[in-house]
C-alpha cells in the first residue's frame, strides 16, 4: 500500500532547506516568494544560506534540519532548495518513525533522488521529483514546469503531453512511477535505498556526464536487473553531456536506445524531466499511464 | 600496535568464512559457497611461453604496445597480438562483438599462457556477459591489467575463483627504458616476478593516518568507479574476509566520497580483514568557494571508523608510475605499523 502524503491547501506551511550543497539565500528568494504567492506559509531551515565548505552545513547540521522538518507536524511539505551532493551522507541517519505517521511531500530532484528512492523503497511513501529553487529564477517562476509543481501539491492530476522522438518505442504502460537522476540511481544499487523496478515506469535524467559513463551506468542498471521487468521507460533530457578526446561514437539517446532494444515495453525519449528548464513535477510512487507513439508521448496520472 | 587489534586480526581466516548464513542463502546470493572454493592458481610462466595481448576496452595502436612487446620478449616470452590491437572503433578497440571474440579466442587458446590487456579505458562491462569462461575455468591462465580490467578481476574472483594479476598493462610500459625511474622499472619487473611465480613482497611509506595492525586474507580490489559500477551485478566484488585495495583517478572529491558510500552502504567494508588505499590521482579541482572540505584520508577514515582492521594509505597501486603487480585472489599478509607497511604473499 503506497502512502500518498496529504495535498496542500492555502495557508499550509512549507519548509525550505538544503540537505546537500550550499545555496546562497538570495538565490532562493524568488522560490520563497512564489510559494508564498501560491498561498503557502514558508519557513526557512537553518541550512538554507548556511555554508560549510561545499555543503550547506556539517552532516549533523543538515541531518538535524531535515529531521526536524520531517518530524514537525505543522510543516506540510519540505522544499529542497538545492541538490548538489550530500544526501547520501546522511540518509542512513534519518529516522522515519514520525514521518511514517505524518507523511508530507518532499520536493526536489538531482541529489534528492537519494531521498525519493529511499522513501519509496523502504517506506512506500510517495514524494515529488520537481524543480528546486534555482529553477524559479531569471523570470521562470511562472512557467508550466513550475506551475506543474503547484498543481501537484494541490492534488491536481497531471497529464503531460510531449513531442515524439524517432527512437520512441510505442505502446502503453500502467504502473507506479519511480526514478530520478541516473548517477544517483546507479550509486544506490546494492544499498538499502536502491530502487525496485519490477512492473514500474522508470524515468531517468542526468547532467554533465561523459557519454561513456552514461553507457556504463546503463549497463549497471541492466546487469543488476533493473531494466528487464519494467512496465515502461521514460528518458528525460541528458544535458551538458561531455565526450572523451576520442569520441564515444554514439549520442546518449543512441546509447540508451541500444541498451533497451531487447525489451518490448514502451520507451519515450526527450521527456521534459531534466536539469534544464524542462522539468515537470513527477510523483515518485504515483500511479501513471504512459502512452508512447512516434509522434508523441503522454504521461497521465491515474 | 594495539594489542587487541593485533589479536583480533590473527583469528584464522576459516573462522569467519564458510559459516552458513541464512540471510545470504535466502537472498539467493551464492557467494558463501564460492568463498569456500579454493582459489585456482594459473600455471606460472616459463621461457618460451606465449603471452597474448588483447584489448577488451579502449583502443591502442600497434606502435604504442611495442615497449611492452619488446620487454616481454626480453623476458623470454613469445607474444601473440590479438585482432583488437590497433582496431579503432571510436573510443573502443573494435565493436563489442570483435572485442568479445578476441578475448574469447585468447582465453580458449591452450597455447596462450597469459593475457595482458592493451589498455583500460572503457568497455569491459559491455562484453563480460558475452564471454564463455568454461574453457578458461578448466584451464586457467593469468589475466593482467588494471583500471577497466577491474571488471575481469572482480568477475573472475567472484564467479570462477581464479587468481589474476592487477598491474600495469601494455600502455604503461615506459618507451624509454634507459630514462625510466627506478621504481617505475621495478613496477614493470614485478609483473615478470608475478608470472615467474615469485612470492611477492611490497613495502609502502608509513603514513601517519594509517591504522595499525596485522591481517591475513585474500587480496582483491581495483578501481573504485568500477567497483561501484559492478554492485548488485553478477561481477560484484566479494570482500568478506579479504584484504581490499582501491585506487582512483580523474574524479571529483565529492564523487569519490559518493562511491565510498556505495561500498560502505552495500556492506563491502563490513567484513574486511584490511583496507589498502592506493593512489587517488589527478583529483579534479572543486569550484572556488565550494571546496569539498575533506581530503581522501578523512573521507576514508570516516567510512571505516567503526572497524578495527588495519588501513594503509598511498600504497603503490593505481594510475601512477609506481603501480606494483598484485595477485588478486592470493592470500597475503598486511602489516601496518608506525614505522612500516608491508604486504607479503603467503601460502
Amino acid at each position: 500500500m503506497i502512502i500518498i502524503p496529504p495535498y496542500l491547501k492555502r495557508g499550509d506551511t512549507v519548509g525550505i532547506l538544503c540537505p546537500a550543497g550550499y545555496m546562497p539565500l538570495e538565490k532562493a528568494i524568488t522560490a520563497v516568494e512564489t510559494l508564498t504567492e501560491w498561498g503557502f506559509h514558508v519557513i526557512r531551515g537553518k541550512t538554507l544560506g548556511h555554508q560549510f565548505h561545499y555543503f550547506s552545513g556539517t552532516d549533523e547540521e543538515r541531518l538535524h534540519d531535515l529531521q526536524h522538518m520531517m518530524d514537525d507536524k505543522n510543516i506540510k511539505a519540505i522544499f529542497c532548495a538545492r541538490g548538489g551532493y550530500g544526501m547520501g551522507r546522511i540518509i542512513e541517519k534519518l529516522h522515519f518513525k514520525k514521518f511514517k505517521k505524518n507523511p508530507k511531500w518532499i520536493i526536489g530532484f538531482s541529489d534528492i533522488t537519494v531521498l525519493h528512492s529511499h522513501l519509496f523503497s523502504k517506506y512506500k511513501i510517495a514524494s515529488l521529483h520537481a524543480p528546486m529553487a534555482a529553477a524559479f529564477n531569471d523570470g521562470e517562476f511562472n512557467n508550466k514546469y513550475i506551475q506543474s509543481l503547484k498543481d501537484a501539491l494541490e492534488g491536481k492530476k497531471a497529464n503531460y503531453i510531449n513531442d515524439g522522438h524517432s527512437f520512441n518505442k510505442k505502446g502503453k504502460a500502467y504502473g507506479i512511477l519511480i526514478g530520478g537522476n541516473l548517477s544517483l540511481l546507479a550509486h544506490l544499487i546494492g544499498t538499502s535505498s536502491e530502487i525496485n523496478t519490477k512492473n514500474k515506469i522508470l524515468f531517468i535524467e542526468d547532467v554533465g556526464e561523459y557519454i561513456y559513463n552514461v553507457d556504463r551506468m546503463m549497463y549497471q542498471l541492466k546487469r543488476s536487473g533493473k531494466l528487464n521487468e519494467l512496465a515502461g521507460l521514460i528518458i528525460g533530457k541528458f544535458t551538458d553531456m561531455k565526450d572523451t578526446t576520442i569520441p564515444f561514437g554514439q549520442t546518449t539517446e543512441e546509447v540508451i536506445r541500444d541498451i533497451v532494444k531487447e525489451y518490448d515495453y514502451p520507451v519515450c525519449f526527450n521527456f521534459p524531466v531534466s536539469h534544464d528548464r524542462e522539468n515537470y513535477a513527477l510523483k515518485v510512487g504515483g500511479e501513471y499511464k504512459l502512452s508512447v507513439s512516434s509522434s508523441k508521448s503522454i504521461l497521465k496520472e491515474l | 600496535m594495539n594489542r587487541k587489534n593485533f589479536l583480533s586480526s590473527i583469528v584464522p581466516l576459516s573462522a569467519s568464512v564458510g559459516a552458513f548464513n541464512k540471510e545470504t542463502f535466502l537472498k539467493g546470493n551464492n557467494s558463501i559457497f564460492e568463498e569456500d572454493k579454493k582459489i585456482k592458481i594459473p600455471s606460472y610462466l616459463k621461457r618460451g611461453d606465449v603471452i597474448g595481448i588483447t584489448c577488451p576496452s579502449g583502443y591502442i595502436s600497434l606502435e604504442d604496445i611495442q615497449p611492452a612487446v619488446e620487454k616481454m620478449k626480453e623476458w623470454g616470452f613469445e607474444i601473440r597480438i590479438g585482432d583488437t590491437v590497433s582496431d579503432l572503433n571510436f573510443t573502443f578497440a573494435g565493436t563489442d562483438k570483435e572485442r568479445a571474440a578476441d578475448f574469447q579466442k585468447m582465453i580458449d587458446d591452450p597455447s596462450i599462457k597469459a593475457i595482458m590487456l592493451g589498455r583500460g579505458g572503457y568497455g569491459a562491462v559491455r562484453i563480460i556477459d558475452k564471454i564463455n569462461f568454461k574453457k578458461f575455468a578448466a584451464k586457467p591462465k593469468w589475466i593482467i591489467g588494471f583500471s577497466d580490467a577491474t571488471v575481469f578481476h572482480s568477475h573472475i574472483n567472484a564467479n570462477l575463483r581464479i587468481a589474476t594479476i592487477h598491474s600495469k598493462m601494455c600502455n604503461s610500459f615506459p618507451s624509454d627504458w634507459a630514462n625510466a625511474e627506478p621504481l617505475q622499472i621495478d613496477s614493470i619487473e614485478s609483473i615478470r616476478k608475478c608470472l615467474a611465480g615469485d612470492k611477492m613482497e611490497y613495502t609502502a611509506i608509513a603514513e601517519e593516518q594509517n591504522k595499525y595492525g596485522v591481517a591475513e586474507g585474500e587480496l582483491i580490489g581495483g578501481n573504485l568507479s568500477i567497483l561501484q559500477n559492478l554492485a548488485a551485478t553478477k561481477s560484484e566484488i566479494q570482500t568478506d574476509g579479504k584484504i581490499l585495495f582501491i585506487e582512483e583517478v580523474d574524479e571529483y572529491l565529492y564523487s569519490i566520497d559518493r562511491m565510498l558510500w556505495n561500498l560502505k552502504r552495500s556492506g563491502k567494508f563490513d567484513k574486511l580483514k584490511a583496507l589498502i588505499v592506493g593512489g587517488f590521482n589527478r583529483i579534479k579541482p572543486d569550484d572556488p568557494g565550494e571546496e569539498f572540505g575533506e581530503n581522501i584520508y578523512e573521507m576514508i577514515l570516516e567510512k571505516v571508523k567503526e572497524y578495527d582492521y588495519p588501513v594503509c594509505f598511498n600504497f603503490p597501486v593505481g594510475h601512477q608510475r609506481i603501480n606494483y603487480a598484485l595477485k588478486c585472489g592470493m592470500k597475503h599478509r598486511l602489516n601496518v605499523s608506525d614505522i612500516s607497511v608491508s604486504l607479503i604473499e603467503i601460502k
